[in-house]
């Protein structure tokens, strides 16, 4: 443990504290709360005006060093602090559904150069994964290494769409990379 | 939530499972969702392991980390690893593991995540993943609301969770950079721009020519032509006389009281102080009047008058007939007026033929509704109008009967009023050079637009109905209208009939002059005086069942006769007064047949 008694005041509600961590972090934070008997620290950062922090919970075991700033008052106000499950667990069921959606768009296994591909053409095209197949419309599937001659099935005019959607695509990230590079 | 059911056990390998639960989180939860939560009802909830701090400092790390459900958050790992995904649960009792939902590993610390290089985006993401309380090294939550304004209620939650979520939505997540923006550097050939305020002002003297540019650039010539869409003014000797005359006409025009909402707020009288007239009602060019029943189209020829939109003319039409008795009421017209002045009479050769083209051999009196109406002009709107009324029906009788050629349109010129006042218009309108195209040509076509009612009291017709004009047809017909009957059909008008006879109207080439013309106008006029007879032919397509179509009726015989175009423009700016285009009849529809010649441009 690197804390000793004697600094446990410095962790007192609303202390400002500049903290070097064991693994290289070194941020400035506020101290919401200490709470010794799991020796977590609770901290808050960039403390802007209104209800929204970014939050750290860090296990003080992992403090290397810190230093105290100076004193500020309690950024948590015990009159405004409600919670609301409800709300709280509904706004976890919207972020998973995001996130599975998000999920569904991820191809797993596949390069990045693929993922990318797949993200271009989703802009325009119904698209989805099918491991590590790209497939258009439920029809037109776009196999690895996703070349325009990688494209099968569906009808010759689908087949032509997608190709073309794809030449543009693999182009324009092309030219994205030259560019950025 | 029970999270009692996530995995008991605890398995002591793999990144896989790992377990947490959060027990004594539920049970305080259970707590906070009452509503209020502070340390001390914590407190006193009474963890059920009690050894782990209950005080304050321990209800805070409660609460904070509750305020993390369902936000992402990243958990870093004794490895070096960090885990991103949704904050699901935490075990506040015991060791603080984490439980995350739709969990990717972001970074991977580990000896073997770092040899392989797999692309870490590409991992399917666990749905559950636990991370033991000795696991873990840090959560970074970002915007995180930590506290509320007040106790939270229903609407504000759904607020702010629609927010989220449209939040969400509107992040593009997969919107990749294209490419670096980067600010626009005007090319060096591109030709510097003039000040944008001197493109607006002045154009007659500032230094650009757009044509001649164009012309220079592209080769485009210009091929336009004013005089297509105007009619060129003859400036002959007697213009002057004739541009005082059209001036003092106008000034009478405009000067008058009208008690029509449109023309009193282009001419500055602010009409009505209360202030229930909305906006619609102002500017709308819907034409609605307490007077006009729409379901007066009944008497009349349904169809034709419908055929012809009668949405958009409909009332008019209603009151266009109606007024069709009163000298023409001026669909706002000034031009009408002025028409119908000049439409002096036969009597006189020129404006006698304009007359008696218009439409009858008989005695047309648009000129004497014209007349009246400018002598009317003088008279206040109201009475004029009221007199209108009355005169409007007769008129409308008479017009009709004196229909004889059996062409409503001409039964609205008929109305031999008086000739004195149409001497008098007469004069007047021969005058004006522009007005004068109105009037001369206005008058024989007055009937067109206006419908030549006939108003026997031209004066005082022909003053409503000016006046009436302000709203177009409104006033006027609904005056009419409303004054002796019911309904706004005239019961003694003479169906329309087509006539399978009428002979399409070929305007005569000189007629096919401007209206501005008219400055020659008794010579001009005496052209037309044989094509009178023509008349009758107007093409029944006018659409217009009723007899008293007959303002679009009239107006067609009289642009055989008279300059035709005279009918097209009065439509037009020509009048000076702006002609809801829905008053204007039909009159493009209605020449198809008169190879108006004036619309050839």
């Amino acid at each position: 443990m690197a804390m000793s008694g004697s600094n446990l005041q410095d962790l007192a509600v609303g202390c400002l504290l500049s903290i070097k961590t064991t693994f290289g972090d070194e941020f400035e934070a506020q101290v919401i709360t200490f709470d010794r008997s799991s020796d977590i620290l609770v901290l808050q950062e960039s403390s802007k005006p209104g209800p929204h922090r970014n939050i750290r919970m860090l296990k003080v075991n992992y403090v290397k060093d810190f230093t105290y700033l100076g004193q500020a008052e309690d950024p948590l106000d015990p009159k405004n602090c409600f919670l609301d499950l409800s709300s709280l667990q509904a706004r976890e069921e919207v972020a998973i559904r995001q996130a599975e959606a998000d999920a569904e768009r991820i191809g797993v296994g596949v390069t990045s150069e693929a993922q990318s591909i797949f993200d271009a053409l989703s802009k325009t095209l119904p698209v989805r994964w099918d491991k590590t197949v790209i497939v258009v419309m439920n029809e037109v599937r776009v196999s690895s290494p996703y070349l325009p001659e990688s494209v099968s099935g569906g009808t010759p005019a689908a087949r032509e769409r997608v190709k073309k959607v794809l030449e543009l695509e693999r182009k324009r990230l092309q030219h994205r990379r030259s560019s950025v590079q | 939530m029970n999270l009692q059911q996530v995995g008991q056990a605890r398995s002591s390998n793999g990144y896989g499972r790992r377990k947490s639960e959060r027990e004594g989180a539920a049970k305080s939860e259970n707590k906070i969702s009452s509503g209020k939560s502070n340390a001390n009802r914590l407190a006193s909830t009474g963890m059920v392991t009690g050894n782990i701090g209950d005080g304050p400092s321990h209800d805070r790390l409660v609460y904070v980390t509750t305020c993390l459900i369902g936000q992402q958050v990243e958990v870093h790992v004794k490895n070096g690893s960090i885990y991103s995904g949704i904050f699901h649960a935490t075990n506040t009792e015991k060791d603080f593991g984490i439980i995350l939902k739709m969990a990717r590993l972001t970074k991977d610390g580990s000896l073997r995540g770092q040899k392989s290089g797999i692309e870490l985006g590409s991992k399917a993401p666990s749905k559950t993943l636990i991370i033991p309380g000795k696991e873990f090294v840090q959560v970074i939550a970002k915007g995180v609301a930590v506290t509320r304004d007040g106790p939270p209620n229903e609407a504000h939650h759904e607020l702010y969770q629609d927010i989220i979520v449209d939040s969400v939505i509107s992040q593009s997540r997969h919107v990749d950079l294209e490419r670096e923006l980067q600010p626009w550097v005007p090319a060096e050939d591109d030709p510097q721009c003039p000040e944008l305020e001197n493109i607006f002002d002045e154009t007659w003297n500032r230094g650009w020519d757009q044509f001649e540019t164009n012309k220079a650039l592209f080769g485009v010539k210009s091929t336009f032509n004013e005089e297509l869409y105007t009619t060129k003014l003859e400036k002959g000797p007697q213009t002057r006389e004739f541009e005082k005359q059209a001036l003092r006409i106008a000034r009478e025009i405009e000067g008058e009281d009208t008690q029509d909402l449109h023309l009193a707020e282009e001419r500055g009288l602010y009409l009505n102080k209360n202030f229930d007239i909305d906006e619609e009602t102002r500017y709308s060019s819907v034409y609605r009047d307490k007077g006009v029943d729409d379901s007066g189209y009944d008497e009349f020829d349904d169809t034709l008058l419908n055929s012809h939109n009668s949405e958009t003319f409909g009332d008019t039409f209603a009151s266009i007939v109606m007024r069709s008795g009163e000298s023409s009421d001026g669909k706002d017209d000034d031009g009408v007026r002025k028409s119908n002045s000049s439409s002096k009479d036969f009597p006189q050769s020129s404006q006698a033929s304009d007359g008696v083209d218009l439409g009858r051999a008989g005695s047309h009196n648009l000129a004497n509704e014209l007349v009246s109406e400018l002598a009317a002009k003088s008279e206040p709107t109201p009475d004029a109008e009221c007199r209108v009324q009355g005169n409007s029906f007769t008129e409308l009788h008479e017009a009709i009967d004196r229909s004889k050629e059996g062409n409503r349109i001409e039964s609205e010129e008929v109305q031999p009023s008086k000739s004195k006042d149409l001497q008098s218009s007469h004069n007047l309108k021969k005058d004006e050079p522009n007005t004068g195209a109105l009037s001369s040509n206005a008058v024989s076509h007055a009937p067109s637009f206006h419908t030549s009612s006939k108003t026997p009291e031209k004066t005082d017709c022909v003053k409503g109905v000016a006046a009436s004009s302000g709203r177009g047809l409104s006033p006027s017909s609904s005056v009419g209208s409303s004054s002796s009957e019911k309904s706004t059909l005239n019961p003694n008008a003479k169906e329309f009939r087509l006539n399978p006879n009428a002979k399409s109207f070929v305007p005569s080439q000189s007629p096919v002059r401007p209206p501005s013309q008219v400055l020659d106008g008794s010579s001009y006029y005496q052209t037309n005086v044989t094509a009178v007879p023509h008349m009758p032919t107007l093409p029944m397509e006018l659409g217009m069942g009723h007899p008293f179509a007959g303002p679009h009726v009239l107006y067609n015989p009289q642009v055989a006769q008279m300059s035709s175009q005279m009918y097209f423009h009065p439509n037009g700016p020509q009048y000076g007064q702006p002609v809801h285009p829905r008053q204007v009849p039909y009159m493009p529809g209605y020449l198809p047949e008169t190879t108006y010649k004036g619309l050839d441009y």
